[in-house]
């Protein structure tokens, strides 16, 4: 009855050890048949491209999402870099009147990308602003002291952008139905 | 505490030979009297939920059945899109608003108050562990799904997470289907509460759908989800047969002996006691706390009726004397070597033995007539002698030799190496002039010299009400020595008298502890407060559940908040 009652007991802590965070299981993989991507999507409608992860480097690790009308975030945490070291917000815009623009990378052509340095010093906080037509991706880096600052440029080869052309026909060929926003054929209502 | 007099003037006595009455064995397969059960409706939910999740699971995971499963939804969705107007959105967002998280928030907050304001614990407990666990089940289950939200039609609304189930409609869905098991009483009522949360959900439904956030198929999933939940939590760990809703003022320990139970109860002594109850009666209920007393008025076979004492004792009393235990363990240590018992089973047997033991000490306890088993492993019944027209001592005229009987129940006790530890005037009742000693349950063989002491001291504070201490400890003397009526006083103080004798004392006004002591000779207190590893380690342990408690409480904050 006691051994029964501990075991219970665990099952409880243990279930209820998810709730504590947000998801780890919605990832938002660069890829097709990707269902987050598609609800990130859905999130921002105006948006023509999905932030997402590529690959992640040695020491990094997806820690959560979070998806909700009118915004998609999630982000990963570092073994040198500490916990949340990276936040991914898309927003339909952002703010970047404190920001100075910079040349966009490869991946980014056709966007404009604003950096904000808020702290180098003892650890490099920083905002990335990648503009887009429809949307807005915000990068937050928030290192713990003395990680290198190098971790910013890993971040950003983790990291990535899917078109969200791609996925308007994705859904269009798997079930036949529109993924309604920019891209897309008008919807109803 | 529980044995009450009435007025028939006669006791009863019952020799229970096993061929009275005609005994009737349960046949293996039967059920019991009261079965445990989730009822036809719980048992439809649930498996209407079972079946859901696996047609779900199906549909979600092989193609083209996902892809007609797409289609359908979506079709229903543009139906409704179609419809949209302005007015209509805005009576729609309106209506929307009862799956809100104000809403929610709102509705549990009350809940919550109503029940600690009505001190309904169980009810409590199952409340909340019912909410956490399905908000858990539902989130875990729409990532495992990981269904996107509606195509096809605008979505015009807010909305937060994967689409299947719905989790606003999961939440309202479980938080109405607590509040109509927690606060609404059964019958009329809740059938209406029922039938008002199938209205609240529908309406969602065509709401949600019109407002092209949730597909159909993830608002039934949520709904049904919800309620079946909530009706299997409720069914199952607070079963209104044994934790009703009452507003009544009484104690929670107190179960409902009318409807399937009261049947119940009848047709169980029938059949393992050879008895025919014409009528179940709860006695004495302010004195007890942790059982119900009855009444059964029965009756013999040339049609007249006498009453038999009963405790119904349950699951929940185990728990409670469980928790009791180790407060006690805590407060005071290795003075209370007390075990907990492993089941209500054990209870009774216990009680069955300790009423036997003082049976063979001749003492004037009641005389054990039997075990009746209501529901295996979960609720008992154990029958007795009832003391027919006596009163309880503290409502009782005594005399010396009254005082005397007291006494020498008190040396008798000692003399069998026996404690009664719960000597309080509820539990002291007169029968035509002669003392009898009722609720054995606490009886301890070979306790603690404190705690024979304390059993003394209590028993001299209960004949002093009804006397006075004088009296009281001059007969005393009769039959112990000035040196153990001192150890006596010297181990009583406060807790370790029951509640009833402390509250009687009060109302009484004087100091008979004060005069007790005065009257024996001077001896220091002897210390309540002792540790042992056992209390450290349980001390220890209670802090640490308690620690990580309120961190799952805080953790899931935003289920509540």
């Amino acid at each position: 009855m006691r051994a029964r009652g501990v075991l219970v007991l665990l099952v409880v802590l243990a279930a209820l050890q998810p709730a504590c965070a947000t998801s780890t299981s919605a990832i938002l993989s660069c890829r097709l048949n990707e269902q987050s991507l598609i609800l990130t999507a859905q999130a921002v409608p105006s948006a023509a491209l999905v932030p997402c992860v590529a690959e992640l480097p040695a020491g990094w690790s997806y820690a959560g999402t979070d998806i909700r009308s009118g915004r998609a975030r999630f982000w990963l945490d570092s073994d040198r870099g500490g916990l949340h070291a990276v936040e991914v917000e898309l927003t339909r815009s952002c703010d970047t009147s404190k920001a100075v623009e910079v040349r966009p990378a490869p991946d980014e052509s056709g966007a404009r990308v604003y950096a904000e340095p808020i702290s180098l010093e003892p650890a490099l906080w920083a905002n990335r602003y990648v503009v887009f037509s429809g949307g807005c991706t915000t990068y937050r880096y928030r290192f713990v002291p003395d990680a290198p600052s190098t971790l910013s440029l890993e971040a950003e080869e983790a990291l990535g952008f899917f078109p969200r052309s791609a996925l308007v026909q994705d859904v269009q060929d798997r079930f036949g139905l529109t993924l309604c926003g920019a891209g897309a054929p008008p919807c109803e209502g | 505490m529980d044995t009450r007099g009435g007025s028939e003037g006669t006791t009863l006595r019952l020799p229970p030979p096993p061929d009275a009455l005609g005994h009737r064995r349960r046949p293996s397969g039967e059920a019991p009297p009261l079965p445990h059960e989730l009822g036809r409706t719980g048992r439809i939910w649930l498996l209407l939920a079972l079946y859901l999740a696996i047609a779900i699971t199906i549909a979600m995971s092989y193609g083209p059945l996902r892809r007609a499963a797409e289609a359908f939804d979506t079709a229903l969705l543009r139906f409704f899109a179609e419809l949209r107007t302005p007015w209509l959105t805005d009576l729609a967002l309106v209506v929307n608003a009862l799956a809100s998280r104000w809403t929610i928030r709102i509705l549990r907050w009350v809940t919550i108050g109503i029940l600690v304001a009505f001190r309904r614990w169980r009810h409590l407990v199952v409340f909340l562990g019912a909410v956490v666990s399905v908000e858990i089940i539902a989130y875990q289950l729409s990532l495992a799904i990981a269904r996107p939200r509606s195509f096809d039609v605008r979505i015009i609304t807010d909305w937060n997470g994967f689409a299947m189930p719905s989790r606003p409609v999961v939440s309202i869905a479980i938080t109405m289907i607590a509040i109509a098991y927690t606060l609404i009483v059964p019958g009329r009522s809740r059938y209406l509460a029922k039938w008002a949360i199938a209205g609240v959900l529908g309406l969602l439904w065509l709401t949600r759908m019109y407002l092209g956030v949730d597909q159909p198929s993830s608002l039934l999933f949520g709904a049904v989800l919800g309620v079946a939940l909530g009706v299997t939590a409720f069914r199952w760990f607070a079963p209104n047969d044994v934790f009703p809703v009452s507003y009544r003022r009484g104690k929670a320990a107190h179960l409902d002996v009318g409807g399937r139970r009261g049947e119940a109860i009848v047709r169980a002594v029938r059949d393992q006691l050879g008895l025919e109850v014409a009528q179940v009666k709860p006695v004495g209920l302010e004195g007890s706390g942790g059982s119900t007393p009855l009444r059964l008025r029965v009756r013999g076979e040339d049609g007249t009726e006498h009453s038999v004492f009963a405790k119904l004792y349950a699951r929940s009393h185990v728990r409670a004397d469980r928790w009791y235990k180790a407060g006690r363990t805590i407060l005071y240590g290795a003075l209370e070597d007390e075990a907990p018992f492993h089941g209500v089973r054990r209870f009774v047997e216990y009680e069955d033995y300790t009423l036997r033991l003082l049976e063979d000490y001749d003492l004037p306890t009641p005389e054990p007539y039997g075990i009746v088993e209501i529901t295996p492993e979960r609720e008992y019944l154990i029958v007795m002698e009832f003391f027919d027209g006596a009163v309880e001592l503290g409502d009782a005229e005594i005399d010396e030799q009254v005082v005397d009987e007291g006494l020498r129940l008190v040396r008798n006790l000692w003399d069998a190496g026996l404690a009664h530890r719960d000597v309080k005037p509820a539990n002291l009742m007169v029968q035509d002039g002669h003392l009898r000693l009722i609720d054995v349950f606490f009886v301890q063989v070979r306790p603690s010299p404190w705690r024979q002491a304390v059993d003394l001291a209590n028993m001299m504070l209960v004949l002093a009400l009804r006397s006075d201490a004088p009296t009281v400890y001059r007969r005393a003397l009769a039959y112990f020595t000035e040196d153990e009526i001192a150890e006596a006083f010297a181990a009583t103080r406060g807790v370790a008298s029951p509640t009833q004798l402390r509250t009687s004392l009060k109302r009484d006004g004087r100091d008979l502890l004060g005069e007790f002591r005065a009257l024996a000779p001077a001896r220091p207190p002897i210390r309540i407060q002792r540790w042992s590893l056992r209390r450290i380690v349980l001390t220890i342990g209670v802090a640490i559940a308690a620690f990580f408690a309120v961190g799952m409480v805080i953790s899931n904050w935003t289920v509540f908040a």
